[in-house]
């Protein structure tokens, strides 16, 4: 602990000093009787003042929570020594705020005393939240020493984001070679039915199609299309992000993604990560949900990072974008790489789809005079980037804050359904 | 107050410096800087001595000037800690208060003692004056020893 004297302390020992020798100089009795309280505080005080001996321990409910969830939180103070005033501070991360307690707060504190504080913390913002440490300041009965110290319990909340109903998801074109939900467009056992044809050698019974065989005086036999699966994979831009308030694009995008994977792995897609930015992660897809959890906690170590280091695409593992993948990127366009890998994928013929994330609800338009003239070029040069990704046949859709995100994917979907493809 | 009460030829100047000590407070509370507080408690001070100019009987209301300077001070100390953010158990306060209570009578007790001892006239001399301060300046460094441990 780290001891140390208030104000208080040495303006007392001042005034004593003072008052005692101009009472022998002038004579004066009377200024030994307006120094002597000073006096006697000053030796009260540092008389009773020990020093605190105090252990804090905070813990937690539940080491993880969902976006917007209430988390109780508990510290527990033990005191082997008196302490007269003790102040208690457990510093909260950014994501988390105090909903229901007293977060500073002055206490006593006697000697063997156990305390334990209930506080209610709201989970804000999704991410990997550390609570604490715990800042203690001891102080005598008569406030002339302190004793600081920071208790270093430290609890990680991992905040979930919260995630939208998606009724429907986006459909690659091609499907894998495992099974899943997605009608696959080749022919071979499966459910959906597909054509006709006349039977050959080694055509189970079960397939023969009667109606036609009588109709045509032939043996034929069904066809169907098999249930594959597919591989997702999901592209997050955390080169830039706008931000206004406690909002901003790459919380869209995290929640965005966080919905998706849940909505993919529930369909038995491999899913995978590319989070592309001056921190580059990557998770190779995946099924299961395993892989469901292995994603949202790549999401919540996810942040902004300032970085110039020009990346393309070339940096990410092969394995990470496997061929005929649906690749969804979530990108507010802000940043030239991003746009330059998105392009790079789609010359190499992924299937691309982007969910631009609009920053123009984060950003103020000036009144008037060249800022204003300066956001409406901005705008519509975004209105640019976006023909030129469209006339690269990727399917991209503005995406403002306030639009559920499956109006969002069913304007992807009419979008890739009536294109026209454009050659890579 | 005082000053006013008392009269005398200085009175004028004993009421300048009871202002200027109240201006001293009033900006160290609201500025909440504690380095005016001994300031104002010196300035005080000053003028309860100009108006004992004169004046060759020990005053028995030392006592309570000096108390009250002492209950100004803690006050004024408190007033400025306080910290609106941080919620305050009630068991706190009301200990703060019994102990300024408690040390507000143990002083007026010690002064008493004091006054009374100084009634008791006895010449003063070189040599009591010297055991006087000698005894002033190791009172202060006890004090600051006790400070250092």
């Amino acid at each position: 602990m780290t001891r140390s004297a208030t104000p208080k302390l040495v303006a007392y020992a001042a005034l004593s000093a003072v008052g005692l020798l101009t009472a022998l100089v002038f004579a004066r009795p009377e200024l030994v009787a307006l120094t002597a309280p000073f006096l006697l505080a000053l030796g009260a005080g540092l008389a009773l003042a020990t020093p605190p001996r105090i252990d804090g321990e905070v813990e937690l409910e539940q080491p993880r929570a969902l976006e917007g969830e209430v988390v109780a939180a508990r510290i527990e103070l033990a005191a082997s020594a008196p302490v007269d005033r003790l102040d208690l501070y457990l510093r909260l991360p950014d994501g988390i705020e105090l909903e229901d307690g007293s977060n500073p707060v002055a206490l006593r504190l006697r000697s063997g005393e156990r305390r334990e504080l209930e506080l209610e913390l709201r989970a804000a913002r999704w991410g990997g939240h550390v609570l604490g440490p715990v800042y203690l300041r001891a102080g005598d009965p008569l406030g002339f020493l302190t004793w600081e110290t920071a208790a270093e319990t430290r609890r990680e909340l991992r905040t979930y984001p919260r995630e939208d109903v998606l009724r429907r998801t986006l459909t690659p074109r091609e499907t894998q070679v495992f099974s899943g939900n997605e009608v696959a467009r080749t022919k071979g056992e499966g459910i959906e039915f597909a054509d006709i044809r006349t039977w050959a050698a080694g055509d189970t019974l079960k397939r023969v199609n009667w109606r036609a065989s009588a109709r045509r005086g032939d043996l034929w036999v069904n066809e169907s299309h098999p249930e594959r699966n597919t591989d997702v994979i999901l592209f997050v831009d955390s080169f830039a992000e706008a931000r206004r308030g406690g909002e901003g694009t790459l919380d869209l995008a995290v929640r965005a993604t966080a919905t998706l994977a849940d909505a993919y792995v529930r369909r038995r897609d491999r899913v995978g990560l590319i989070a592309f930015g001056g921190i580059l992660r990557w998770l190779t897809p995946a099924t299961g949900i395993i892989q469901l959890y292995r994603v949202i906690d790549a999401l919540l170590d996810t942040q902004i990072v300032l970085s110039y280091y020009w990346k393309e695409i070339d940096v990410i593992p092969r394995r990470t974008l496997p061929p005929n993948a649906l690749v969804i990127g979530l990108s507010p366009l802000l940043d030239p790489r991003s746009v330059g890998a998105l392009l790079d994928l789609r010359a190499r013929g992924f299937d691309l789809a982007v969910v631009d994330i609009s920053p123009v609800p984060f950003a103020h338009r000036p009144r008037g005079g060249l800022d204003a003239i300066a956001f409406d070029i901005w705008t519509l040069r975004r209105d640019a980037l976006r023909h030129r990704l469209q006339r690269a046949g990727v399917a991209v859709v503005e995406w403002q804050a306030d639009a559920p995100l499956q109006a969002i994917l069913e304007e992807v979907r009419s979008f890739r359904r009536y294109a026209r493809h454009a050659r890579a | 107050m005082y000053a006013i009460a008392v009269g005398g030829s200085l009175a004028a100047l004993a009421i300048a410096t009871g202002g200027l000590s109240l201006l001293l407070l009033g900006a160290g509370l609201v500025l909440r800087w504690p380095a005016t507080i001994p300031w104002a408690v010196l300035a005080s001070g000053a003028g309860y001595l100009i108006t004992r100019e004169g004046h060759a009987v020990v005053d028995g209301w030392a006592a309570l000037v000096g108390v009250a300077l002492l209950l100004a001070a803690e006050l004024a100390f408190w007033s400025i800690e306080h910290d609106r953010r941080i919620r305050t158990e009630r068991a706190l306060v009301v200990r703060r208060v019994w102990t300024l209570v408690m040390l507000a009578a143990a002083a007026l007790f010690v002064d008493f003692v004091l006054l009374a001892a100084a009634a008791v006239t006895a010449s003063a001399g070189v040599l009591l004056a010297a055991v006087g301060v000698a005894a002033a300046v190791a009172a202060v460094a006890v004090v600051l020893r006790l400070a250092r441990a």
